[in-house]
């Protein structure tokens, strides 16, 4: 630890444990809030078996105004809680030495049950089908609560760009894990991938907070794979159009 | 990169008992909600840590998820700290620790106590049952290495990982880390710094770093040890463990500034630690700076109050502060506190040296002379035990310093018997003998001790050896109440012991004598090889794998408090 560091972390446990008590109350708010709201989408839903990863933008009572503000509110509830971890992360130095970092073996099936399970309720109050294409039984190390948060994110995000389908796609490309969330919608505008691609340049300003408002969860997602290192490789993001779906792509890669 | 199937088919997760722990009620019913989603039926529920543990007790729950912040009182550590320690959970039992932000208690490195898994809020269905499905696995998985585990019997245990290694390949670096622990504790360093090697040939984890610089302190290698705890300190500021290896390594090395500043670090990182604010303090105490450690011992009480870590050392420590300030009122009111609230001969023992201490060092060399006679009273006891080496030490340097004669000599002595072959220990021994101008005599003395010590044990090794097993078996109780801190002849009589368990076939009060000698070896000096062994032979004579050792372990543990890790 050289000396810079050294003196701005002075007095910051302190700073920090009041930071973290406040958002402990703001998560246990917002849990509340989209805990509730998934409740009440789930109770107006049609029967569970229609729903998941079906297309259930046909199904009835999805016309309903009511629905659709509830599903509205619930994506403004989830925007808000990724902000919030972004933003804490942020706080706590993301990428830098002192953050929690805590890589493990884990299964790909159980990353995406846990994606899926997060977003499933937001998903089918949109209307919108998630399909997902991993390969079985395979094995990769990562930090699993910062990966999900990525991909949550991502598709929170491709919610907004998609027609009506998202695809999360996972394989194995030599020696990295890519992970894809794809969707059918117009594609990235110029501005969001130049962005993207600025966020993994080093030395570059990082990310443009001010002009971007995807700033922040470009920069955090980039600064996750990049804390994924592995014989000397580390992991990276990227933004295209095209993919699968033919609409906006997001990618992340670790080693 | 490999395939495997789960170990555990579908799990039932309808007939569990839950308990909820949470101060906020708007979580704890959304949480209820999504368990009975599973299908759950036995939920309870608590609003504190002080009402969970009440719970606690009453009911042997399966599944606990409790929030780590719980407002005032007890946080979800010292919860999870106090169900373990009071056996409040089944070996089955899951604890998620459930936090608002990603935990960075979950990379300290303090291997002691930690939750089955962390989840971070909001917490949704999906996570929770993969989250709940993957601890109940790997709970499958590491149910004989821990029942090896708590039966002591390492070796056992660290065959168990290798063989589970072969068939669970997600487990792998998880199985590698428990093997090499085991290592460790089975005392053999060499093959436990082979696993940590290995495993960070594929990746750079903290702890195998760590491990491995424990080892080459122990190993002598100090200066390669501090550069790794370095390293881990660089590259993760929140690894406590490193902090606290590399405090311990200056200690080691007499550089009590260092240990000074590496502590502060640490205790300003992560201060809820009794164990590293006792540390803090009697280092600071040790350079004489006398504020920080009154904050230390007053910060370890404070804490003792909501955890079960409390610890009568914060007391003393802070009762020598209050001397050294000239209030010897209030060290007196502390150490009667510590009495009144820990109690037992050892606690009152190490009360009145604390208290001729204080006197001592405050210029009252009359009440230090009282002190001092009262505490040679208290020896003259010999039904009572005596405490161990380094306490006996301090009451001899005391005992000299006052005045009295007689009672440091006997205690000295005794520490030589049980010592005979502790090369710098006995020096320390005679250091105390040159101190009070009796150097010439020490020499003799500790010479004599020694060898009244050797004899004790010869005369049972030859009993063994020529085959008058059941005198040898006599010979070496009678040396066990002579010297009951001795480890050679703890050990011995631990395998003669055993060999008659051979000849006789499997006697349960003799395996059971047998076990207590070994724990109580374990207690003094852990992590030998020899110990290891033994116990492995043990384990192979039951008629039932571990059964018996588990218990008695526990007896021994109920009797005279945890072994120390």
């Amino acid at each position: 630890m050289d000396e810079d560091q050294a003196q701005h972390y002075e007095g910051s446990p302190e700073l920090l444990m009041f930071l973290a008590s406040t958002v402990h109350d703001m998560k246990n708010s917002i849990g509340v809030l989209s805990g509730t709201l998934e409740n009440l989408i789930a109770g107006g839903a049609p029967p569970p078996s229609a729903a998941a990863d079906q297309a259930a933008h046909d199904q009835p009572g999805h016309g309903q105004p009511q629905y659709e503000q509830l599903g509205q509110m619930l994506y403004q509830t989830r925007r808000l809680n990724d902000n919030l971890i972004q933003l804490l992360a942020l706080y706590k130095e993301v990428g830098k030495p002192g953050y929690p970092f805590d890589p493990a073996a884990h299964r790909v099936s159980e990353l995406v049950d846990q994606v899926k399970g997060q977003a499933r309720i937001l998903l089918q109050s949109r209307g919108v089908t998630l399909d997902v294409d991993f390969p079985a039984g395979a094995i990769w190390t990562f930090d699993e609560d910062l990966v999900i948060g990525v991909l949550v994110h991502a598709i929170n995000n491709a919610i907004r760009y998609t027609r009506d389908r998202i695809r999360l796609g996972i394989r194995i490309d030599g020696d990295y894990l890519e992970l894809r969330v794809e969707d059918n919608g117009g594609g990235f505008p110029p501005a969001i991938l130049e962005a993207g691609a600025d966020a993994m340049k080093t030395g570059v300003n990082k990310v443009n907070f001010l002009s971007n408002s995807s700033g922040l969860g470009l920069y955090f997602s980039s600064e996750v794979a990049k804390m994924h290192k592995h014989r000397q490789r580390h992991g990276g993001i990227a933004l295209e159009n095209g993919g699968a779906l033919g609409g906006g792509c997001f990618i992340l890669r670790l080693p | 990169m490999n395939t495997e199937t789960p170990a555990a088919g579908e799990i039932d997760w309808a007939d569990k008992r839950y308990l909820l722990v949470d101060d906020f009620v708007g979580i704890r019913q959304l949480l209820r909600e999504s368990l009975r989603n599973l299908g759950a039926k036995h939920i309870d529920q608590a609003a504190s840590g002080g009402e969970a543990i009440v719970l606690l007790s009453k009911t042997r729950y399966d599944v606990v998820m409790c929030d780590y912040n719980l407002g005032d009182g007890k946080n979800g550590q010292q919860v999870l700290e106090e169900a373990r320690l009071r056996n409040l959970m089944l070996p089955s039992s899951v604890w998620l620790m459930v936090s608002a932000e990603k935990s960075v208690e979950s990379v300290m490195g303090a291997a002691e106590h930690q939750p089955d898994a962390y989840i971070i809020k909001p917490i949704t269905e999906g996570v929770l049952l993969t989250r709940l499905n993957r601890v109940w696995t790997k709970k499958q998985i590491f149910r004989e290495i821990d029942q090896a585990f708590a039966d002591k019997d390492y070796l056992r245990a660290a065959r168990l990982c290798e063989e589970q290694i072969a068939l669970y390949p997600l487990h792998e670096i998880d199985l590698q880390r428990m093997k090499a622990t085991l290592l460790l504790k089975s005392g053999v360093p060499e093959q436990a710094r082979a696993v940590y090697e290995k495993v960070l040939e594929e990746r750079d984890y903290n702890w195998a770093r760590c491990g491995l610089g424990k080892i080459r302190m122990s190993a002598g290698e100090v200066d390669a040890a501090q550069q790794m705890f370095q390293a881990v300190i660089a590259d993760n500021r929140f690894y406590i463990d490193a902090f606290d290896q590399l405090a311990l390594s200056y200690q080691q090395q007499g550089k009590h500034e260092e240990a000074f500043g590496v502590l502060e670090k640490a205790a300003k990182l992560s201060p809820n630690s009794v164990p590293r604010q006792r540390a803090f303090g009697q280092t600071a105490l040790k350079l004489g700076n006398i504020p920080v450690a009154e904050k230390a011992f007053r910060k370890c009480i404070e804490m003792g109050e909501y955890s079960v870590a409390k610890t009568v050392d914060a007391y003393f420590g802070l009762a020598r502060v209050c001397g050294q300030k000239n209030d010897t009122k209030e060290a007196i009111r502390l150490l009667n506190a510590a009495v009144h609230q820990f109690g037992g001969d050892q606690v009152t023992l190490r009360a009145k040296i604390t208290e001729g201490l204080v006197y001592h060092e405050s210029g009252d060399y009359r009440r230090a002379r009282k002190s001092g006679d009262e505490l040679e009273a208290m020896l003259s006891d010999e039904t009572k035990q005596r405490p161990d080496s380094t306490t006996c030490l301090d009451m001899a340097t005391l005992l000299f310093a006052v005045g009295v004669k007689d009672a440091p000599v006997t205690l000295l002595c005794y520490v030589a018997r049980n010592n005979h072959d502790n090369a710098p220990l006995l020096d320390d021994v005679q250091k105390i003998f040159d101190k009070a101008r009796m150097g010439d005599e020490g020499i003799e003395l500790i010479k004599s001790s020694r060898k009244e010590a050797a004899d004790m044990m010869n005369k049972g090794v030859l009993l063994w050896k020529t085959g008058k097993l059941i005198e040898a078996v006599e010979w070496m109780r009678v040396a066990r109440k002579a010297l009951p801190h001795n480890m050679r002849i703890l050990f011995n009589s631990a395998q003669i012991l055993i060999s008659q368990l051979h000849q006789t076939g499997y006697v349960r009060e003799l395996a059971e004598e047998a076990i207590s000698v070994l724990m109580h070896v374990d207690a003094i000096a852990p992590g030998q090889l020899r110990f290891a062994q033994l116990m492995e032979q043990l384990a192979m004579l039951a008629p039932v794998s571990g059964v018996v050792a588990a218990a008695t372990a526990t007896e021994y543990e109920a009797a005279n408090g945890a072994v120390p890790e």
